[in-house]
């Protein structure tokens, strides 16, 4: 049965584990005993406190240690509602979203434990369905965005809810039968909430990076026909329409019948990914997108983003770049397995920009993929793509290191593209595949290829695969990190 | 029980115990105890469990329980235990709504029922002697009861197998019930009925919460502790600033100025005994299956109706030629595929689902082959 595991293995490409080991450490980092590991959300404080939310309601916090199996973890407060966004303000003061409000959490008489808790903002509505949960990221000014998730059709709604209920959001897969569910909010320093764009299912994870730029990933599902990766902007629309019942635009219509039937409209009126992400192949449901420092100081890839893979032992990595003033770009593998768990869905860095801890959990969901894990570069640079542009005919590669011949070669490089139609089936397959011939490969510098396609056009996503070439590294042989890459064509730039 | 001649009973905790209708009697436990603490040791012995002052953690254990002097207070979805329906003056309505099929992508014969549940209260439990709710939105206690606290299992799962119960998750309760809030918010201040409170949070004094809400320009704070007779509860309600306190909820009446203090006596209204689930597993059955696939969360991946979800689809499975990862064999869903897919899911991979996505969920051979037959059962997609 061993080779028949093996076979999808080979074909996702997860190939040189040693030198794997060379760029990157992970490490299980060891919770206290009676602690079900459950991650739902973590954060450090400004003097390097870590907290982290579990499912069941804990709160821990503790200094990380080097020794992963020492840290030193106290229960600072306990209690919450599937926590599953924290914000740590300070080693004794944190804010939580749980699946109500956003609660506020303080040690007044610092015995170590929290004493106070105060809700500092709520306003949107809980149906009783467990798939409600929340998540935040910080707005620059003190306040947040918060992403309020959908219920699903797997669980009940209550006959008493919180806020108000819409018969029409009641339907459908994944549903909105109470406010700003399927949202992202923002929510003001005072606690205020306005809301900012619609169109999600489950949006687990929403980041704001240090240009101020908005993302976030959802599932595969109804409405997403692979794993997206959205670049948020105040009031557009990114797909799923039950989140549509709260705008006043739709009062008293249907819009999840309208768009089922109106596929054309829906195309128009909806806000594509960024990058969709393949979700057999990269990633099957995006948790909270997060920067690679930039000074460089987690080795390359720095400025890239990574999406954390709840349900695979995957975290991708995302090369964005402009076009034509729009976010696009490219997503492969950052970490395919080696030793990496499933659940993957927090992440945040240390101060000093040298490790990110994961949080995990498949939230009360089945398999025990739960923990924290911490991924420390430890002063490698695997053999991989650095990055993949787009040109008038097709696409500009570099590369981190030194190409051997073989890879300028053209019969290294097969390209394929397809597209992708969401609607309101469970995840749509590849529509209208083709292979795409290369019309000219030519190596621009010793690490940078330029490709020509034939028949090259916009509103496609093209998928790369290169053959698994040897590198001489210093004494070792290595290979590619990665062969297979999807680059997300919105647009061809003018 | 007559009917059953092997009772499966899903309960987590560190001792959980078979409980029979019959031995489960915690009523005449608290009526005939005279000392605190032997109706200390007699519930935890009933229960099962152990006060969590023991274990700082909310663990596996899914009845947990706090103590006088770490009480445990945890907000989640919690039971409705037949409230009344003015007391859900600030909640909306859950509506039924037509059933909706995922294969058609359209509304469908039937309805889906709104089910009994509180979705914002805040439970505490003080021991064997004390647990209640207070609710975040009415800003009032809801229900209180003694003898134990909630089990979470449906909710939270039990180590092993993880998986929450397909709708009928919410939490249940464990103990004899003796308090239900009636009629509209039974607090007036000056006179004055509070209508729309707004919740501010609690305070935690030597872990006991304080609940805190504001009330027009008045500011209400609730302490309720636990008091040595049974069936009881003290509370104390203060408001800032200073005056008149009322409360009238059916008979029961108190007053106080700034301050209000009474204790509240009820009577047992109805008994819990956590979460069960009964199914007859003296062999293997179909209906015992149906029942194993909700309650597993098996039915969270898997449709029956042929539409796409996260696992394969279990409508018309059952001796279909099967297409695998890995492999241009097809394979026969015969009873032996189906009993092995379930018992070791990584074996063979389902076409189109990478390795390692469905968890071994570590069951008794009766009850694969309980979810066998039902799978047998399950008809081909229209």
């Amino acid at each position: 049965m061993k080779t028949l595991l093996l076979l999808p293995l080979l074909a996702t490409g997860v190939m040189a584990d040693d030198f794997f080991d060379d760029c990157y450490k992970i490490e299980d980092i060891k919770l206290p005993p009676g602690a079900p590991p459950e991650v739902g959300a973590i954060d450090f404080a400004p003097d390097g406190t870590l907290f982290v939310v579990l499912r069941r309601g804990d709160v821990l916090r503790a200094k990380p240690e080097s020794d992963p199996t020492a840290f030193k973890w106290e229960l600072f407060a306990t209690g919450f509602h599937n926590g599953c966004g924290v914000h740590a303000i300070s080693s004794s003061k944190i804010r939580v979203t749980q699946m109500a409000d956003m609660m506020q959490v303080e040690d007044t008489d610092k015995d170590g434990k929290g004493d106070r808790y105060t809700r500092f903002s709520s306003g949107w509505g809980l149906s009783g369905n467990y798939h409600e949960t929340n998540t935040l990221t910080g707005d620059g000014k003190d306040g947040y965005f918060l992403s309020i998730g959908t219920a699903s059709h797997n669980g009940p709604v209550f006959s008493h809810v919180l806020g108000d209920y819409s018969p029409e959001g009641r339907r459908g897969r994944n549903f909105s039968a109470v406010k700003w569910r399927g949202w992202i909010l923002h929510c003001d320093a005072g606690g205020k909430l306005t809301p900012w764009a619609s169109g999600f299912r489950m949006h687990n994870g929403i980041y704001r990076d240090p240009d101020g730029n908005l993302w976030a990933g959802d599932n595969q599902g109804d409405w997403k026909a692979v794993t997206p990766l959205y670049h948020i902007e105040k009031g557009n629309f990114y797909g799923h329409p039950s989140s549509l019942v709260w705008d006043s635009k739709w009062e008293g219509r249907d819009p999840l019948a309208f768009y089922r039937d109106n596929l054309e409209q829906y195309n128009k009126d909806r806000t594509k990914a960024a990058v969709e992400i393949p979700h057999m192949e990269i990633n099957r449901s995006a948790g909270e997108p997060m920067e690679l420092p930039r000074n460089g100081s987690f080795g390359p890839f720095a400025g890239q983003l990574l999406v954390p893979d709840n349900n695979g032992k995957r975290i991708s990595r995302v090369m964005l770049e402009k076009v034509n003033g729009k976010f696009q770009g490219a997503v492969t593998h950052f970490i395919d397995d080696h030793g990496l768990r499933s659940g993957n869905h927090r992440l945040r860095f240390t101060a000093d920009g040298k490790q990110f801890y994961t949080g995990q959990t498949v939230r009360g969901w089945g398999a025990p993929a739960e923990g924290l894990q911490r991924i420390t570069w430890v002063g490698g640079v695997p053999a991989d793509i650095e990055t993949m542009k787009i040109t008038p005919k097709g696409f500009v590669v570099n590369f981190t290191k030194e190409m051997p011949d073989e890879l300028a070669d053209r019969s290294a490089w097969a390209f394929s593209s397809f597209t992708l139609q969401p609607r309101w089936v469970y995840g749509s397959d590849p529509e209208n595949q083709r292979p795409h011939q290369i019309k000219e490969i030519k190596k621009t510098g010793p690490k940078t290829i330029e490709v020509e396609l034939e028949d090259f056009s916009a509103a496609r996503i093209y998928r790369l695969d290169l053959k698994n070439v040897k590198y001489a590294d210093g004494k070792k042989r290595t290979e590619l990190q990665n062969n297979m890459f999807f680059y997300t064509a919105n647009e061809l730039p003018q | 029980m007559e009917n059953f001649t092997s009772l499966i009973l899903i309960t987590t905790g560190c001792c959980a115990v078979t409980i029979d209708e019959k031995e489960w009697s915690p009523v005449s436990v608290f009526r005939f105890a005279k000392s605190n603490d032997l109706m200390k040791s007699l519930a935890l012995l009933f229960l099962g469990a152990l006060p969590l002052a023991a274990q700082p953690y909310l663990t596996f254990n899914n009845r947990p329980l706090g103590s006088e002097e770490a009480p445990l207070v945890i907000q989640s979805y919690l039971p409705d235990p037949g409230i009344d329906e003015a007391v859900f003056a600030l909640h909306h309505k859950g509506l039924l709504a037509p059933a909706y099929s995922p294969k058609e992508g359209r509304d469908t014969d039937g309805k889906e029922k709104p089910g009994p549940g509180i979705p914002a209260g805040i439970a505490v439990s003080m021991g064997p002697q004390l647990a209640y709710v207070f609710d975040s939105v009415e800003c009032r206690p809801m229900y209180a009861w003694q003898g134990g606290f909630l089990d979470f299992t449906p909710y939270w799962g039990d180590e092993k197998r993880g998986s929450r119960v397909s709708k009928d998750y919410v939490p249940r309760l464990v103990g004899s019930l003796y308090y239900k809030a009636e009629g509209e918010h039974p607090l007036s201040i000056d006179g004055k009925p509070v209508r729309k409170p707004e919740f501010i949070g609690y305070s935690l004094e030597k872990g006991v919460p304080r609940f805190e809400f504001k009330a027009g320009d008045h500011v209400v704070k609730s302490i309720i502790r636990p008091v040595k007779d049974s069936f009881s509860y003290e509370a104390e309600w203060t408001c800032e600033p200073s005056a008149k306190l009322a409360w009238k909820e059916g008979a029961f009446t108190a007053l106080g100025e700034g301050k209000m203090k009474y204790t509240f006596t009820g009577k047992s209204i109805a008994e819990y005994h956590g979460y069960q689930i009964k199914v007859d597993l003296s062999k293997a059955n179909a209906k015992a299956g149906d029942v194993l696939f909700n309650a597993y969360g098996c039915s969270g991946c898997h449709s029956t109706d042929g539409s796409k979800g996260y696992g394969p689809s279990l409508a018309g499975l059952a001796d279909s030629m099967k297409e695998l990862e890995g492999s241009s064999e097809r394979v026969k869903a015969d009873t032996a595929y189906l009993f092995e897919s379930i018992k070791d899911p990584n074996a063979k991979v389902a076409k189109g689902y990478p390795p390692n996505y469905m968890p071994p969920f570590q069951l008794k051979d009766v009850e694969i082959n309980s979810l066998v037959l039902y799978i047998q059962s399950i008809g081909k997609p229209e």
